[in-house]
């Protein structure tokens, strides 16, 4: 028997992460994983701090694929992308030095989720510790990979309650010129003519409603009579959305069809209708989140599938090592 | 009661299938080469016949296999002989389409060309495009989370797929939906090769069908030169819709088949399609021309029209019965590796083929570096099927230590199990047979397929090791 010897092949800051969960599980304490505490703010546990565990590990531009460590901040992965002409293909908000290990793990997508997708699309392999300290890996560096249960893409979500994500591998995309406009309108009227858009061979990548107008974002100028250009700022406003409050008042962040009905107390409509931001005191609708400085679970699952997610917790986790949110 | 007959008695007449005769046609998949006949196969024809079927299995201890059409090539719906086949094909009805949304709901039996074709009214089609698509059905084509010509730009099953219904041995209802909070677990059910759930409706993503299509087809005196010049295009931020490779073989085969005008002088042959709005099409084939001439390709073709890129692409579609005119058998590998190992991936299949001494063609979407050589054989010749099998092994091998994986779209099934010993970490498996066991408890859904046991990767000695240190290295090994 030798225990040194059986991990000799992971890096040293594996290996510390997995004697410290091994550290706290011997001793029955809980662990936090933390970043930049951008959305999450810190329990009180110890933490498992990812922020410094930063950086590019490989990037093969030509391949579409970079891996990083999960401490890398988005916008050092941005610069890294930009320099070769590249992007990150779902717009991930930022909450002020937010990481990619956040982001995935909080599933977070922005405004170009209905025309290309949301971040597990991009998900391509993931690094990870889990809760008895076991270093393992699934998926890669290809864009098809279909060896094994695809973990990588399914723990996007997980809200550091499974495992300690180390490294991702994602796809990125060629970085494209986009342009903004704008048509006065209202919601009802916005919603039902950005999803009939977004039905046409228009290059868009972006459809919103907020203060009375409609915009759309294409790839390269598209001029029309009936709308007129503005700067790509709207995007930014709502992307990470996070408007002026009166004291006591809900913010809901709604997941919903496209083409649903306007809500009432919308602040903004979103992702070709998909997300609605609403003030409420009650969830507004079926798919509602509430904000509170991070989207706080919903725990409306059904009975069956609250089973199931319980019974992976029990296979990543089984000591309880991670809270859940 | 036997199993049998208690479905016999449940289920719709004619839904129970027993008589060896017509239990025949499902005694394979795709993966001829392996049958076995089933107890039984049961073809429901509703949901509640689906359920009950499960409930009736479950009681019986008896071992269920999903089957869609039975196109997979990786055997993942193989009979056991002391199991049931679940064919969903009579599941086969489009439930809604709602063009505003651009989505639309299925039941698993429809056949993947059915979606596009039914959408067609309204300028919408759905992207995944398995080669198989006239035949294969959606609800394989989530359990395989299939690819397709065109999975660069727009993706696997899993982008395009926005919710899914599946029942578990207790013939309970489950939802798995893009918008769910917390696990993505409808991810995870994408490609879990039926293991987890039956599926019985799929809720899928719509696109827009593009202006148009042009192709450009370039012959280079040599593979490297040919996947430097896919390098060149994508670097230079074109993201075409199919980017496919062919090697010589590939290219005198399909030639010979389709008449189609392929350059025979060359070594490598590239098909590179783009799609979009007219003048964006317009601007990126001329690119593309450019960038390629550069890269020193010794041929250029450009499509003329519609007619012309049709015919282009039936060369490459046919390439598979092409090549197999040359040889009473052949066996699809479906590896994934980085572009830029390409070259000296082929060199090493190359020698392996004269090791063996069978006959390898190549074709390869160079877009995402998926790899499907196929090794030609006799399968009548003694103990050829098993030099193949062990040929095919050493490349999957092979684009794992180039950093690929040893499937990029076919699934594991019974075929790769082998392989996954290599690309899989002990802890790594028992993870997998774990969360077989939060969705199945029963160990009844498919057992054996997709994942191997731990016992099996023992016995074959391909025990996943690092630097020359074992996993766990406190654990016997039997």
């Amino acid at each position: 028997m030798n225990h040194s010897c059986s991990h000799t092949h992971y890096d040293a800051f594996t290996q510390q992460v997995s004697e410290q969960i091994k550290q706290a599980v011997a001793e029955q304490r809980t662990l936090q994983i933390s970043g930049n505490q951008s959305k999450v703010p810190l329990n009180g546990d110890e933490q498992i701090d990812l922020a410094a565990h930063s950086g590019v590990i490989a990037y093969e531009p030509s391949e579409l694929v970079i891996t990083v460590k999960a401490g890398t901040k988005l916008t050092e992965l941005k610069e890294v992308l930009a320099e070769r002409n590249q992007m990150l293909g779902f717009e991930p908000p930022d909450y002020g030095d937010s990481t990619i290990g956040g982001t995935y793990a909080c599933a977070l997508t922005g405004p170009s989720r209905p025309f290309r997708g949301v971040l597990r699309d991009f998900v391509l392999g993931t690094k990870m510790v889990d809760g008895r300290g076991q270093p393992l890996t699934f998926g890669g560096q290809m864009i098809k990979n279909v060896a094994g249960y695809d973990v990588s893409r399914m723990m996007a979500g997980s809200k550091g309650s499974m495992a300690v994500i180390t490294e991702l591998s994602l796809k990125v995309i060629p970085l494209v010129e986009e342009h903004t406009y704008y048509k006065e309108m209202h919601e009802d009227e916005a919603i039902i003519l950005m999803n009939q858009m977004a039905g046409t061979t228009l290059p868009l990548s972006g459809c919103a409603y907020y203060e009375g107008r409609f915009y759309y974002r294409v790839y390269g100028e598209h001029p029309h009579q009936d709308a007129t250009p503005c700067d790509n700022s709207v995007w930014l406003t709502l992307n990470p959305f996070k408007p002026k409050l009166a004291p006591g008042q809900k913010l809901w962040r709604v997941d919903t069809e496209g083409p649903a009905p306007s809500i009432p107390n919308t602040l903004a409509v979103g992702m070709c209708g998909q997300r609605r931001w609403v003030v409420s005191d009650e969830p507004p609708a079926p798919y509602s989140t509430q904000w509170q400085s991070y989207f706080a679970p919903r725990h409306n699952d059904t009975q069956e599938v609250a089973k199931i997610k319980k019974g992976l917790k029990q296979v990543f986790d089984p000591h309880n090592v991670f809270k859940n949110l | 009661m036997s199993v049998i007959q208690e479905l016999k008695q449940r289920l719709s007449q004619g839904s129970v299938i027993v008589d060896a005769e017509q239990c025949s046609p499902y005694e394979c998949d795709g993966l001829s080469a392996y049958r076995q006949k089933p107890l039984a196969v049961v073809l429901p024809a509703n949901v509640d016949e689906v359920k009950a079927a499960l409930r009736i299995c479950k009681a019986h201890r008896v071992p269920v296999i999903t089957r869609g059409s039975g196109t997979g090539l990786a055997g993942g719906s193989l009979p056991l002989e002391n199991g049931i086949v679940l064919g969903l094909s009579k599941l086969n009805k489009i439930l809604h389409i709602d063009p505003l949304s651009r989505t639309a709901v299925l039941q698993p039996g429809v056949r993947n060309i059915q979606v596009s074709q039914a959408v067609e009214q309204y300028g919408l089609y759905y992207a995944p495009d398995p080669s198989s698509q006239v035949a294969c059905s959606i609800g394989g084509n989530v359990a395989e989370n299939s690819g397709g010509v065109h999975c660069l730009k727009y993706g696997l099953t899993v982008h395009n797929v926005l919710s899914i219904t599946v029942i578990n041995m207790d013939g309970e209802t489950l939802i798995f939906d893009e918008k769910d909070d917390g696990l993505d677990l409808l991810a995870l059910l994408n490609g879990s090769e039926g293991l987890l759930g039956v599926i019985v409706e799929v809720k899928v993503k719509l696109l827009p069908k593009p202006d148009t299509a042009q192709l450009v087809m370039a012959g280079f005196d040599s593979v490297s030169a040919c996947a430097d010049a896919v390098t060149s295009v994508l670097e230079q931020g074109i993201l075409p819709a199919g980017l496919e490779m062919m090697d010589k073989f590939s290219i005198m085969a399909a030639e010979a088949y389709a008449k189609v005008g392929y350059p025979l002088e060359a070594e490598a042959l590239l098909l590179c399609e783009v799609d979009g709005s007219y003048d964006q099409v317009k601007v990126d084939t001329q690119r593309i021309a450019e960038i390629l001439k550069n890269s020193g390709a010794t041929s250029i073709t450009v499509s003329q029209n519609e007619a012309q890129r049709i015919s282009l692409w039936q060369g490459r579609k046919n390439a598979f019965p092409a090549v197999g005119r040359y040889s009473p058998d052949y066996y699809c590998m479906d590896g994934t590796i980085p572009r830029r190992k390409l070259a000296y991936v082929l060199e090493e299949i190359e020698k392996l083929s004269q090791k063996y001494g069978l006959k390898v063609a190549n074709v390869f979407h160079a877009g995402d570096g998926n790899l499907h050589p196929l090794i030609l054989y006799d399968a009548n010749k003694p103990g050829e099927l098993e030099e193949t099998e062990k040929f095919g092994a050493e490349i999957l091998k092979l684009c794992l230590d180039v950093g690929g994986t040893i499937t990029g779209e076919h699934g594991v099934g019974v075929e790769k199990l082998d392989s996954m010993c290599h690309q899989f970490t002990t802890p790594e498996l028992e993870i997998f047979h774990a969360i077989k066991a939060v969705f199945d408890d029963t160990g009844l859904m498919n057992p054996g397929k997709a994942v191997p046991t731990l016992h099996r990767c023992a016995e074959v000695g391909q025990m996943h090791v690092h630097n020359n240190q074992l996993p766990f290295p406190e654990l016997e090994r039997f």
